[in-house]
């Protein structure tokens, strides 16, 4: 198993505080420090005290509290604390993980809720109140879920929190995830980067201080790479070590530097902004991280949530927050042409929910090491725009007798909507043994079955004037004219080649 | 191949070949980057030259002996003495000219 060699040293039950000299970058190591005695590193286990002090090189295989199963090594009951739990993706990822035997607390102040509420949107597949949600959890599959009502943002309340669980890994999934709502006006845009860049800065100080060697799984996205017109790949936000830079005939290695960011919306400056705070963190206090450059999400599937209509995770649909295969199968259902920004050849990475939710368990499981900052690119296809709209009226005509339009609408972003794509995804594949479990079509075709039933349609219907963008990156609300509309497999698929190193 | 202070005399000192060492941390980020270039050096210089890679959070003895200014740095050791020394990520090609200079 691709964890079983991991050992003490990446393991959230070693305890290093007090234990090891924390000061990094080699200062320590000055002449002009004294040290002390020069020992070996010993550390004592939080689980297993009966240890004593002991040098760090126990592997997962070898430790009893480290159990196989089918995702690798799991610590027993291992503590997890998901941030933004009622979310699309912290909903499912706590039901699963309770479901695998973890320990799953978490925290929501339901900012998301709030948000398509101002829209005057609302999440088409229902969800019930948080306490509820709660004790279906419990009927249905027998799990429990800590959960607590709290703002990332309200730091004492969130010590409190943190030292009552002593988690063992962070999900932070706690971030308004929306580039046209960060774009409305002066009030969303500092909103977005007040909760997203001020919330995680004060999680990283809170961590430093009561869970030290916790993993923080932060949740990034493939939007701070941008879309560089050289075609220079999208490395996993790190130069490789071959990466030469060469300038003035002369010649560096590039191994190990942050890759170029550039975001397109003042939300994916936040996420950059978190990148280097998260980097930061973990070199100055050995605080360990996975950095989740994410695809854009699509799917409603997961096993837990399909077992009771009540267990099910939010779904949206409106301009701001409905991400563009979501959103493409609503507008299928209701007879709505799907709507392509600008040219439709804007080609960006994607993943399905049930997929994102195998990756996240396979990084919880498997820690960084003490100081560690690592980068992954969890993606598992790369479409073009309008090339997912012809799969979407593809599946829903063949599937479902739909007979679906497309129509090209001007761009209300500052973006290129042509432009060469090459994304590296290696790591989750080959460091995480992660393989995906379904094709693009086939996860299209289980959202049109939960958006076809006759509640889910016709919540769709009421809310489908909050589909067409009016927020543009101008900071001005208005209609974007119909460009062109046409039929499915009438046109030429046009633009660049997307290419996947996997 | 890990070494530690401990075994630094018999696997480094004493080797009867030549030996690259990257001298590493955990928080240093060009440091894993240069995992696979070491592991790919492992397997094209098997028999030729020794790889090997020390931690040195957690062996201090080791860096303070050879008064090491950052991370990562790459030594090159013949017959038990630093013959050359690099400091920060190196390409695979860099890395391949330090090793030459030595087996050539």
């Amino acid at each position: 198993m691709y964890n079983a060699n991991k050992t003490c040293w990446n393991c959230p039950a070693a305890k290093l505080m007090g234990n090891v000299d924390f000061r990094a970058c080699g200062q320590a190591r000055d002449k002009g420090l004294d040290l002390g005695e020069e020992e070996e590193i010993v550390i004592e286990c939080r689980r297993r005290p009966e240890l004593g002090y002991f040098e760090p090189n126990i592997t997962f295989e070898q430790c009893p509290e480290w159990t196989p199963t089918e995702y690798g090594y799991i610590l027993k009951e291992m503590k997890v604390m998901i941030l933004g739990i009622d979310g699309y993706l912290g909903w499912s990822l706590a039901l699963k993980l309770a479901k695998l035997g973890f320990q799953v607390s978490g925290l929501d102040n339901f900012t998301r809720r709030d948000c398509v509420m101002e829209k005057g949107a609302h999440t088409i597949v229902p969800i019930k109140r948080m306490t509820e949600r709660l004790e279906v959890a419990r009927d249905v599959l027998g799990i429990n879920i800590n959960f607590r009502k709290l703002n990332l943002n309200a730091t004492a309340k969130l010590r409190e929190f943190l030292e009552e669980v002593k988690p063992e890994s962070i999900v932070h999934y706690a971030e308004i995830p929306s580039a046209p709502y960060s774009m409305a006006d002066l009030e969303h845009a500092v909103k977005v980067q007040e909760n997203n860049v001020l919330g995680t800065l004060k999680l990283l100080w809170l961590m430093k201080e009561v869970v030290p060697e916790t993993s923080l799984i932060k949740l990034g996205t493939m939007g701070e790479y941008g879309t560089p017109l050289t075609g220079r790949p999208l490395y996993e936000g790190l130069f490789p070590a071959d990466a030469i830079i060469e300038w003035d005939d002369r010649k560096w290695s590039l191994g190990g530097e942050t890759t170029p960011r550039d975001p397109a919306s003042f939300y994916h400056v936040s996420k950059v902004q978190d990148t280097f705070n998260i980097l930061e963190a973990c070199k100055y206090w050995w605080l360990r991280s996975y950095d989740v450059m994410q695809g854009v999400i699509f799917g409603v599937y997961t096993e837990e949530l399909a077992m009771d209509n009540r267990l099910r995770t939010r779904y949206d649909i409106d301009e701001w927050f409905g991400t563009v295969i979501n959103r493409f199968v609503a507008q299928a259902v209701v007879n709505i042409p799907l709507t392509i920004y600008g040219k439709g050849e804007q080609i960006r990475g994607f993943i399905a929910l049930n997929d994102a939710m195998q990756c996240m368990i396979r990084l919880i499981i498997s820690p960084p090491e003490p100081g560690q900052y690592d980068v992954v690119n969890q993606v598992s296809g790369l479409h073009k725009l309008s090339e997912l709209a012809e799969s979407v009226a593809h599946v829903g005509k063949e599937k479902f007798d739909l007979d679906v339009k497309i129509q090209r609408l001007e761009n209300p972003r500052v973006e290129a909507d042509t432009h060469p794509f090459e994304v590296v995804s290696k790591k989750l594949p080959h460091v995480f043994g992660f393989t995906p479990q379904i094709t693009l079509e086939e996860e299209i075709e289980r959202i049109f079955a939960v958006l076809k039933e006759p509640e889910i349609k016709n919540r769709i219907e009421m809310k489908k004037h909050t589909i067409m963008p009016i927020t543009t990156w101008q900071g001005k609300k208005r209609e974007m004219k119909v460009l062109e509309r046409y039929d499915p497999g009438t046109k030429p698929i046009k633009g660049f080649k997307p290419k996947f190193d996997n | 191949m890990n070494v530690t202070d401990k075994d630094f005399n018999e696997k480094i000192i004493n080797s009867p070949l030549p030996v690259l060492i990257e001298f590493w941390a955990s928080w240093c980020v060009p440091c894993k980057m240069m995992d696979y270039v070491l592991n790919e050096l492992e397997e094209e210089f098997d028999g030729k030259v020794l790889i090997a890679k020390l931690n040195i959070d957690r062996n201090r003895k080791t860096p303070q002996r050879y008064e090491l200014t950052g991370v990562p740095t790459f030594s090159i050791f013949k017959d038990g003495k630093l013959i050359d020394s690099r400091i920060g990520a190196q390409s695979k090609k860099d890395l391949i000219s330090m090793i030459e200079k030595i087996i050539k």
